[in-house]
C-alpha cells in the first residue's frame, strides 16, 4: 500500500517547474553523459579481448587497467547527479512533511523520482553512445581505426548498463537524502564540520604494505587471469590509498590556506574546502589516479619506443593513445561531476548568496572562491600523483625522458587540458548562479 | 563613521500587475530608530530593499548621504549602489544569514577585507566589536554551533563592522523566542542609534515597533500613518 503511494507521489512531484527544470536536466544529461563513457568504455575493452594473435595479453592487462581507473570517475560522476536528483526535491519533501508524511515514505518518492531520472538518462546516454560510436571507431590501435561496429556491445550489455546506472542511482540518492534532514519546516544541511581522521594514513600505509605483499605471493607464471587479477587488485589498493589520503592532504593544504589567506577569495575557497574535504576530494578524486597510471604508461611507452621496434613500436604507440584516451574519459567525467555538484552547491546556498549580494558582496567575488574551491584541490589532485610518477622513474628513465620526452609532454599537455575541461565545466555552472540572484530580484 | 540623512519621495515599485510600492514617501534622520509594519505582503520589505538600492523603483528618488553630499542612489550604477552598500550600510536579515564555513571572526572580518583592509587589521578591528554585544570567546566559533541569538549578535557585528552609517534590518528578531528577541533587539539599539547610527527595522512584532523611534505603517504598498513608537502597542497596530 506505501509502495504505491510512493509510486503516485513520486509521478506527482516528477513533473519540473520554474527552477527545478535546471535540477532535473542536469542529472539527466549527467547521467546520459556517464552512460554513454561507460558503454564506450566497456565496448572498447570488449573488442580487445576478443583479440587473438602477439601481445594479446598485454592488450588485456592494459584495458583491465583503463577499466579500474576509468570506473571510479564515471561511477562518482552517477552518484553526483543521483545526489543532486535527491537533493533538489527539498522544498517538495518538506510539503510532505508539513502534510504527515512518514521520513520513511518521503525517502521512498526521492529515491523513485531520482531513479527515474538516472533511468531516463541512461536510456539517452544509449542513443549517445550509439551517436558517438562513428567518431570513436576512428580511434587507431594495433595499426588500423577500430570501427563503429567493433565497439557495439550489444543490446542486452547495453540494457544492463542501464539497469547498473540506475542501481548506483538508487543507492546514492539514498546515500544522498541521509545527508539532509527533512522536517516539516525545511531542509536542514549539516551544521557541524566533519572531521578528517589521522587514522586514515596508518589504514592507508597497511592497505599498501598488504598490497606489496599479495602481488609479491602470487605466483606469476600462474597466466593472464591471474596477472589481470594482481593488476586490478593493485589498482584497487591504489585507489583505496588515494581515498583514504586524499581527503587528508586537501584538508592540509586548506587549513594552512585558511590560516593566512590574505584575500576573501582564497579565504572563503579553504573554508569551503574544509568545510567538506571528502566531498571535495570525492568530486575530484577520480583523476589522481589516472594522472600517475598516465605518467607511468607515458614514459613505459617512451622507453618501448626507443628501445623496441615492430610490434613493440605498435604496443608503445597504443599504449600513448590508451593513456590519452583514458586521461580524457577521466577528466570528461570529472568536469561533468563538477558541474552537477555545483549546480547542487549553488541551489543549496542560493539564501546566503542572496545575502551577501544584499550586503555588497561582488558577485565575482562569490564565483572566483567557487572556482578556487574546485580548481585547488583538482590541481592537487592531478598534478601531485603525476609529480610523484615522474620522481619515481627518474633514475630508470631520466635519460629517456630527456631524448624522448614527446610522451610526457602528450601527457603533461593531456593533464592541462583536463584541468580546462573541469574550469569549462565549472564557468558553464554561471548561468545557474545567475538564475538564483535573477529569481531574487522578481520575487523582492 | 558619517551620517547619512534618507529621503524617499514617491517610490513605486511594480512586479507583473501588482503594485508593491504605491507613491511611498520615507525618511529617516541620522540616529533615529525607523520600524516599517504591515501585513505579508504589504510591500514593507520591497520599501526597505528600495532605500537600501538592492531593488530600484520605478518611478521616485531616494537621497542618501550627509547634508553636504547627497547622492540620488536610483542614478547609481549596480556596482556603485553594491558598494554604498557594502561600505555605507549595513545589514541584518531574519536567519542571520552568515556564512556556515566561516568562523565567527571571520564572518565579521569579511566585509573588511572586502574593502581592502589587511587581514590582520580586519580581524582586529572585527574582534573588538564581540565585546560590546557580549560573544566574546565565540570568535572561533562556526555558525552552526552558535544558538539563533549569538548568531543573530555576530550579524549585528558584521552589519556595524565597516562603520556603516545605516542599518537595514528585515525581521531580525522574526526567528527568536520572546526572551531572546528582546535581547537581541536591545543590542540591536544599543550598536546603532545608541551609536549615532539610523536604523530602519521591518517588523511583524508590535513590541519591537514600540521600541522604535517611530513606525511607518504600510498597506497594500501605501504608507498609511506614522506614529511615535511608544503609542503602537496602546493601539495594537501591526
Amino acid at each position: 500500500m506505501r509502495g504505491v503511494v510512493a509510486l503516485r507521489l513520486a509521478g506527482m512531484m516528477i513533473k519540473p517547474t520554474g527552477v527545478s527544470k535546471a535540477t532535473v536536466a542536469l542529472p539527466v544529461v549527467a547521467f546520459a553523459v556517464a552512460t554513454a563513457m561507460l558503454l564506450i568504455v566497456v565496448g572498447g575493452a570488449s573488442e580487445i579481448f576478443r583479440w587473438t594473435g602477439a601481445d594479446v595479453d598485454k592488450y588485456r592487462s592494459l584495458a583491465v587497467v583503463a577499466v579500474v581507473l576509468l570506473v571510479v570517475p564515471i561511477v562518482t560522476l552517477a552518484s553526483s547527479a543521483a545526489r543532486l536528483s535527491a537533493r533538489r526535491r527539498d522544498d517538495r519533501l518538506a510539503i510532505l512533511r508539513l502534510l504527515g508524511a512518514r521520513p520513511a515514505l518521503v525517502t521512498a518518492v526521492t529515491v523513485l523520482e531520482s531513479t527515474a531520472y538516472a533511468a531516463a538518462g541512461a536510456i539517452l546516454g544509449v542513443a549517445l553512445y550509439g551517436a558517438s560510436l562513428p567518431l570513436v571507431g576512428f580511434i587507431e590501435l594495433r595499426g588500423a581505426p577500430l570501427g563503429a561496429s567493433a565497439l557495439w556491445v550489444g543490446p542486452v550489455a547495453a540494457a544492463g548498463i542501464v539497469a547498473a546506472v540506475a542501481a548506483v542511482s538508487c543507492i546514492s540518492s539514498l546515500v544522498g537524502i541521509r545527508g539532509v534532514v527533512v522536517s516539516p519546516l525545511g531542509v536542514k544541511l549539516r551544521t557541524t564540520a566533519p572531521r578528517v581522521r589521522w587514522g586514515r594514513l596508518v589504514v592507508g600505509a597497511v592497505v599498501v604494505v598488504v598490497a606489496i605483499l599479495v602481488m609479491n605471493s602470487i605466483d606469476r607464471g600462474g597466466g593472464f587471469i591471474v596477472i589481470a587479477a594482481v593488476m586490478a587488485g593493485v589498482l584497487g589498493a591504489l585507489l583505496l590509498v588515494l581515498s583514504l589520503v586524499g581527503p587528508l592532504v586537501v584538508r592540509l593544504v586548506a587549513v594552512a590556506e585558511a590560516r593566512f589567506a590574505s584575500s576573501p577569495v582564497r579565504l572563503l575557497a579553504a573554508r569551503k574546502i574544509l568545510d567538506d574535504p571528502k566531498g571535495t576530494w570525492r568530486a575530484v578524486g577520480g583523476v589522481a589516479l589516472t594522472s600517475f597510471i598516465a605518467v607511468v604508461g607515458g614514459v613505459a611507452a617512451s622507453l618501448s619506443a626507443v628501445e623496441g621496434q615492430g610490434d613493440a613500436l605498435l604496443l608503445a604507440a597504443d599504449i600513448q593513445t590508451g593513456v590519452v584516451m583514458t586521461l580524457v574519459i577521466s577528466f570528461v567525467a570529472v568536469g561533468c561531476s563538477v558541474g552537477v555538484n555545483q549546480a547542487a552547491e549553488i541551489l543549496d546556498r542560493r539564501q546566503i548568496s542572496i545575502s551577501l549580494d544584499k550586503l555588497g558582496v561582488p558577485r565575482s567575488v562569490m564565483e572566483r572562491a567557487r572556482y578556487r574551491a574546485v580548481l585547488m584541490p583538482l590541481a592537487i589532485a592531478s598534478l601531485a600523483p603525476a609529480g610523484v610518477g615522474v620522481l619515481l622513474l627518474l633514475p630508470q628513465a631520466g635519460a629517456t625522458l630527456v631524448t624522448s620526452p614527446q610522451s610526457l609532454v602528450t601527457i603533461a599537455v593531456g593533464i592541462v587540458g583536463g584541468i580546462a575541461i573541469v574550469a569549462l565545466a565549472l564557468l558553464a555552472t554561471r548561468p545557474v548562479a545567475a538564475s538564483v540572484f535573477r529569481d531574487e530580484r522578481t520575487d523582492a | 563613521m558619517t551620517s547619512i540623512d534618507i529621503r524617499a519621495r514617491g517610490l513605486v515599485k511594480r512586479y507583473g500587475q501588482t503594485t508593491a510600492l504605491d507613491h511611498v514617501d520615507f525618511a529617516a534622520s541620522p540616529g533615529e530608530s525607523v520600524a516599517i509594519m504591515g501585513a505579508s505582503g504589504s510591500g514593507k520589505t520591497t520599501l526597505l530593499h528600495s532605500l537600501a538600492g538592492i531593488v530600484l523603483p520605478d518611478e521616485g528618488s531616494i537621497l542618501v548621504g550627509e547634508p553636504s553630499s547627497v547622492v540620488e542612489l536610483t542614478e547609481m550604477s549596480e556596482s556603485d549602489r553594491s558598494e554604498w552598500r557594502r561600505t555605507r550600510f549595513g545589514f541584518v536579515f531574519q536567519q542571520g544569514m552568515l556564512i556556515p564555513e566561516l568562523t565567527a571572526l571571520e564572518n565579521v572580518a569579511l566585509p573588511l577585507m572586502l574593502g581592502g583592509r589587511s587581514r590582520r587589521d580586519s580581524f582586529a578591528s572585527a574582534s573588538t566589536l564581540f565585546g560590546p554585544l557580549r560573544i566574546d570567546g565565540l570568535q572561533s566559533k562556526r555558525i552552526g554551533q552558535l544558538s539563533g541569538g549569538q548568531a543573530q549578535r555576530v550579524a549585528i557585528a558584521r552589519a556595524q563592522v565597516t562603520g556603516a552609517s545605516v542599518i537595514f534590518a528585515d525581521e531580525p528578531t522574526g526567528a527568536l523566542d520572546s526572551a531572546t528577541s528582546k535581547e537581541v533587539l536591545s543590542a540591536l539599539l544599543e550598536s546603532t542609534t545608541g551609536q549615532g547610527r539610523t536604523l530602519v527595522i521591518v517588523t511583524h512584532d508590535p513590541e519591537v515597533g514600540a521600541r522604535c523611534d517611530r513606525v511607518v505603517h504600510i498597506v497594500d504598498g501605501t504608507l498609511l500613518a506614522t506614529e511615535p513608537g511608544d503609542r503602537v502597542v496602546a493601539t495594537g497596530r501591526a
